[in-house]
């Protein structure tokens, strides 16, 4: 019997309908019902609160692996395994100094499963932050943040900020050595602006370097209100705000017309498979009023086979493929590696060296020798000229394509070894003959926040980009160029600054040659 | 969509084998289960044992200690594998471990649930557990503040037990207390083997006497109790003091009040600056701690036992001289490090000696001459006062030399330990340096006193300035018969330094001539008074030049 069929009144009834009623609810679960069909499949999508930020159909170009390498899936994934975990986390975690070290203990060695659940936890952030950075890269390089997309990379800086932000956050939470230390490191970059307004002498009166780190820490030093602080911003503000902002990109991806393809892409693409053939299996019955407003070419209404598939479950396989990978390399990771926990945060007895975070010892690097120069003005500079890229690129060839644009491979390829050979040239100069520092021991500080490694190597690599820019005529070519030796630097000094640094930041060729072991 | 459904299935596929190791690895291959599942197979069948998480919890210590989860045999209420040293019960100690948890006294992670995280042998956890052999020095977590005697005084003090039969009644350590032929009595005393940690009442002897007058008629009080002179009464309570339940810890303790470390080391405010701090020895974190040059394991306990074998070499450019101590001494020396651990518990749970020294300004050490000479003096003036001269160093002077104590006045000791030698190696004793008392120092001179057979100097009539001598006269001689060994400029060298501000502000003339003229018999020191085959007397107005000569390097300062 159908489930629309009419049941009689009275008791039958009544057991008519509670024998229906684990179907009706399965069917109440889905506005469009279960979808059999192509288009009952698009409908589905559309119908769907969490699917619907999918565009219905999705064209094959976005679906071929290379095309994107799936890393903003496994970003989103990662973060929701972080979400879940971290969630789990909080129920045995007390924000309070000490306590907070013997709730982390008590996490590693007796509540169910919490090793295992920090050890995830800790890895999906690294693996969000990685493929962040990856997924960055993957869009500036084939040149997908062009118009009409320009919003969305913005955004997208806005991610990866708030990204390094819940990471950082997160760090201080175990309140061990390697948290306090590197909290304190990253409060004292904070407060870095003090070395200009202590040059020029007006710190007594604009000091927004004290300002900075008494917002960030809530007091001089890291203490119980910098934990509480970096408590809210880790578990609901930073997320939150990710949240939404998660939201507006993806919905913004869909609005801008789906994923960045070249032009020719239909002509490129081989034949589909017979079988994924996109067929309209019936006459459309919506009215593309509402999709009429979208911007570009979209709404084909009556075009009838085009280069598309249904989102389901052509995409989603897709997607649910990079989320369980995401999840297998997580909970692999996390069975071999454990979480570190080091002793309890002392401030009498300082790391040394005390690291910060992996992702920000290229910055440390820089720090060493102007903490505002490293941790402020070229990390700025850097964001702000990221965030640029697409108001100042509006070439139109190469969208889509890896390394589009004039030069291609070839100019990234010679951009890398250029951008190679002057990072470690530099910092060869820096570890093998000192800074300016160690020449002129009384040279102002001023002098070495304006010159240093940093600012130098900031220099070489926008002489270089500008001379790309004149010598291919093109804002491409030179965007292309920084950005690789951007890379390059950014490589090379998160390398140096992870494996190659000891105690006093003295430089050793592996940590065994550490004094002291 | 093929090779992503192939992804999905196997990366799920994957996911899932691990996380079925992971619930195996939790819940089967844990030390903890693996531990109490070999328990469980050794009982007897039918036997209460359930297998389950185990802790004790202090509140008051914030400790959590899970050690019971595996030693199962130790938490309250069980009994676990009987006689077993792992899974047994604890042995009897003074403390209940169910009460007071495992971690405060032996050290380790308490939370841990892993053997190698929770003995502490892993990197990043400061406090390793303290090694089953060194075990007594786990009592100074709390207990670091335990008054103790020398070896000598100690070993006085047992004599004396011994030989007023007080053993005859009362048991300490084991011994003493036990029945008489015919199997009358035993015991009629308490066991005193803890009464250091509980204080011993003061008025003990009069109430002792009181019962014997009283003629409780028992065989012991006549035949065993009798008078008890004052100074026999003090070296007992002295020995007494130390009998806190840890012979053994008391037993370093006082061997370390013999060899007179805290010449150079501070413990707990009181000792010389010259070398380190020791008060938290115990508590070293092996991961600040250098093992460079350290032979053997790399625990803090073997590395004081290297360290105090050979300073210098597992310290570069270590100052302490080798001691030469035998393996057992060096053992009783590296227990006694590992005791000075010095929690910070709260107030509320502090035993009554870490109360009495640190809030009622009581001794750690015993206050008599004898140990005062041995716990700051011993080290560098040699047990016997004879002097010292470790490989690289200068002489240390004899100061228990009968020639020096017959010259020395009281007041002149008193000036030299209070005050020290300014630029030398001797430090100032008085309270705000070194922290000896006047009372103190003045057991330490009577303790000198002692060494040389009672010498001492008559009362001098003389004002402490009386040479009236040609300085220039004494210039000459001073560089023909005292540079070679005291230096040109009275620095010192083999001889000790002369030009010292503080030797002559309190040395007075009499001294001073009587030195020359004695010299000091068994020392480098001849007496000039007296001639030799290769050198003539001096007259004594010679001696007074020589004395007014040192005096213009008073004048200098």
């Amino acid at each position: 019997m159908s489930l629309e069929t009419e049941t009689p009144p009275g008791l039958r009834g009544f057991i008519e309908n509670a024998k229906r009623a684990p179907r009706r609810f399965l069917d109440s679960m889905f506005r469009s019902g279960k979808p059999v069909t192509d288009r009952g499949r698009s409908n589905f999508v559309f119908g769907n609160v969490y699917l619907h930020l999918h565009s219905a159909r999705t064209h094959r170009w976005s679906l071929r692996w290379l095309t994107t390498g799936g890393l903003g899936i496994v970003s989103l994934s990662a973060f929701l395994i972080t979400l879940v975990t971290g969630v789990l986390l909080m129920f045995y975690y007390k924000p309070y100094p000490e306590a907070a070290y013997l709730s982390i203990k008590d996490i590693h060695f007796i509540v169910p499963t919490g090793r295992f659940l920090r050890n995830i936890h800790r890895w999906a952030a690294n693996v969000m932050v990685v493929c962040v950075l990856l997924h960055m890269a993957r869009v500036f390089y084939t040149c997908a943040y062009r118009k009409p997309r320009e919003f969305n990379w913005v955004i997208g800086m806005l991610l990866l900020a708030t990204t390094l932000g819940l990471s950082f956050t997160g760090y201080l939470l175990p309140w061990d050595q390697l948290a306090y230390w590197a909290i304190t490191i990253g409060a004292n970059i904070a407060q870095s602006p003090r070395e200009v307004t202590d040059a020029v002498n007006i710190t007594q009166h604009v000091d927004p370097g004290g300002f900075q780190k008494l917002i960030l820490l809530g007091s001089d030093e890291v203490g119980e209100e910098a934990l509480i602080r970096f408590y809210l911003l880790h578990v609901m503000i930073l997320p939150l705000i990710l949240v939404g902002l998660l939201a507006v990109h993806f919905w913004r991806i869909r609005k801008d017309g789906g994923l960045a393809r070249p032009a020719d892409a239909d002509k490129r693409l081989p034949l589909p498979d017979v079988k994924t053939y996109p067929v309209f299996t019936e006459a459309p019955k919506k009215t593309y009023s509402l999709a009429a407003i979208v911007k570009g070419r979209t709404a084909a209404v009556g075009a009838g086979p085009e280069n598309t598939v249904p989102s389901m479950p052509h995409l989603f396989y897709g997607e649910a493929a990079a989320f369980m990978l995401t999840v297998f390399v997580c909970v692999l990771l996390s069975i071999f590696i454990d979480a570190p926990l080091k002793e309890l945060a002392n401030p009498l007895v300082p790391e040394n060296p005390a690291k910060a975070p992996w992702y920000f010892l290229g910055l440390q690097e820089l720090v060493a020798h102007s903490a505002f120069a490293g941790g402020i003005l070229i990390p700025g500079i850097v964001i702000v000229g990221l965030g640029l890229i697409p108001y100042l690129d509006r070439e139109k060839s190469g969208t889509g394509e890896w390394f589009g644009g004039p030069g291609g491979l070839r100019l990234v390829g010679w951009s890398a070894v250029f951008g190679l050979a002057a990072v470690i040239a530099i910092e060869t100069v820096a570890i093998r003959f000192g800074w300016i520092r160690q020449w002129f021991p009384e040279a102002p500080q001023l002098l070495i926040t304006a010159i240093n490694p940093g600012t130098v190597l900031m220099a070489v690599y926008g002489v270089y980009s500008v001379w790309l820019v004149r010598r291919y005529n093109s804002t491409r070519a030179g965007a292309l160029g920084l950005f690789t030796c951007f890379l390059a630097g950014f490589l090379v000094l998160t390398l140096i600054g992870t494996y190659f640094r000891g105690p006093n930041w003295d430089f050793f060729w592996s940590p065994s040659q550490w004094p002291g072991h | 969509m093929r090779a992503n459904k192939h992804l999905l299935l196997w990366s799920s596929a994957g996911s899932l084998a691990v996380l079925m190791w992971a619930a195996f690895s939790e819940n089967v291959l844990a030390d903890w289960r693996q531990a109490q599942a070999h328990v469980a197979d050794r009982l007897p069948a039918g036997a209460d044992f359930e297998v389950h998480l185990r802790q004790i919890v202090v509140p008051a210590r914030h400790t959590a200690d899970r050690c019971v989860s595996c030693h199962v045999g130790m938490a309250p209420g069980e009994s676990g594998l009987e006689g077993d040293r792992i899974y047994g019960k604890h042995r009897p100690v003074v403390h209940d471990p169910a009460e007071m948890g495992c971690t405060v006294c032996h050290g380790g992670q308490g939370r841990a649930t892993t053997k190698a995280d929770a003995h502490g042998d892993v990197p990043h956890w400061p406090e390793p557990m303290i090694p089953v052999r060194f075990a007594a020095a786990g009592c100074g977590t709390c207990h670091s503040h335990v008054a103790v005697p020398n070896l000598d005084r100690l070993a006085r003090g047992s004599a004396l037990m011994d030989r007023y039969d007080c053993y005859s009644c009362h048991r300490v350590d084991g011994k003493g207390g036990t029945l008489r032929p015919g199997g009358a009595g035993g015991g009629e005393g308490p066991d005193l083997s803890g009464v250091g940690a509980h204080g011993i009442p003061a008025d003990w002897y009069e109430n002792h006497l009181a019962a014997r007058g009283k003629g409780t008629g028992s065989l012991p009080w006549k035949t065993s109790f009798g008078e008890v002179p004052a100074a026999d009464r003090a070296a007992i309570d002295s020995f007494l003091q130390s009998r806190i339940g840890a012979p053994k810890l008391a037993d370093a303790k006082s061997l370390f009040n013999s060899l007179g470390c805290r010449g150079c080391h501070k413990v707990n405010g009181v000792g010389g600056d010259d070398g380190p701090d020791l008060s938290r020895a115990g508590q070293r974190d092996p991961g600040l701690t250098s093992f460079k040059g350290v032979a053997g394991e790399h625990s803090i306990a073997n590395w004081h036992a290297e360290h105090l074998r050979s300073p210098a070499a597992v310290v570069p450019g270590s100052m302490m001289p080798e001691f030469g101590l035998r393996n057992d001494e060096i053992d009783r020396v590296v227990l006694y490090l590992l005791s000075l651990r010095r929690t910070t518990a709260p107030e509320a749970l502090w035993p009554r000696d870490r109360m009495r020294a640190l809030r009622l300004g009581e001794r750690e050490f015993a206050t008599d001459g004898s140990t005062l000479y041995g716990t700051f003096c011993a080290a560098c003036h040699g047990a016997r006062g004879q002097g010292m001269r470790y490989a690289g160093g200068q002489p240390f002077p004899a100061i228990g030399n009968p020639d020096f104590l017959a010259v020395a006045s009281d007041d002149f000791l008193v000036a030299g330990v209070t005050h020290g030698r300014p630029g030398r190696r001797m430090p100032a004793w008085g309270e705000k340096e070194g922290g000896l008392r006047p009372g103190e120092i003045g057991a330490l001179v009577g303790f000198l006193r002692t060494l040389g057979d009672g010498a001492k100097p008559e009362p001098d009539p003389k004002p402490a300035r009386w040479v009236k001598a040609d300085p220039e006269a004494g210039r000459k001689l001073f560089a023909d018969n005292c540079a070679a060994c005291h230096g040109n400029d009275g620095e010192g060298g083999e001889g000790l330094a002369l030009n010292n501000r503080m030797l002559l502000q309190y040395a007075t003339d009499t001294y001073l001539v009587e030195s020359i003229r004695r010299g000091r018999a068994g020392t480098t020191m001849p007496s000039f008074g007296r001639g030799s085959t290769v050198r003539r007397a001096l007259a004594p107005d010679e001696i007074e030049a020589l004395v007014a000569f040192l005096r213009t390097w008073e004048e200098k300062k």
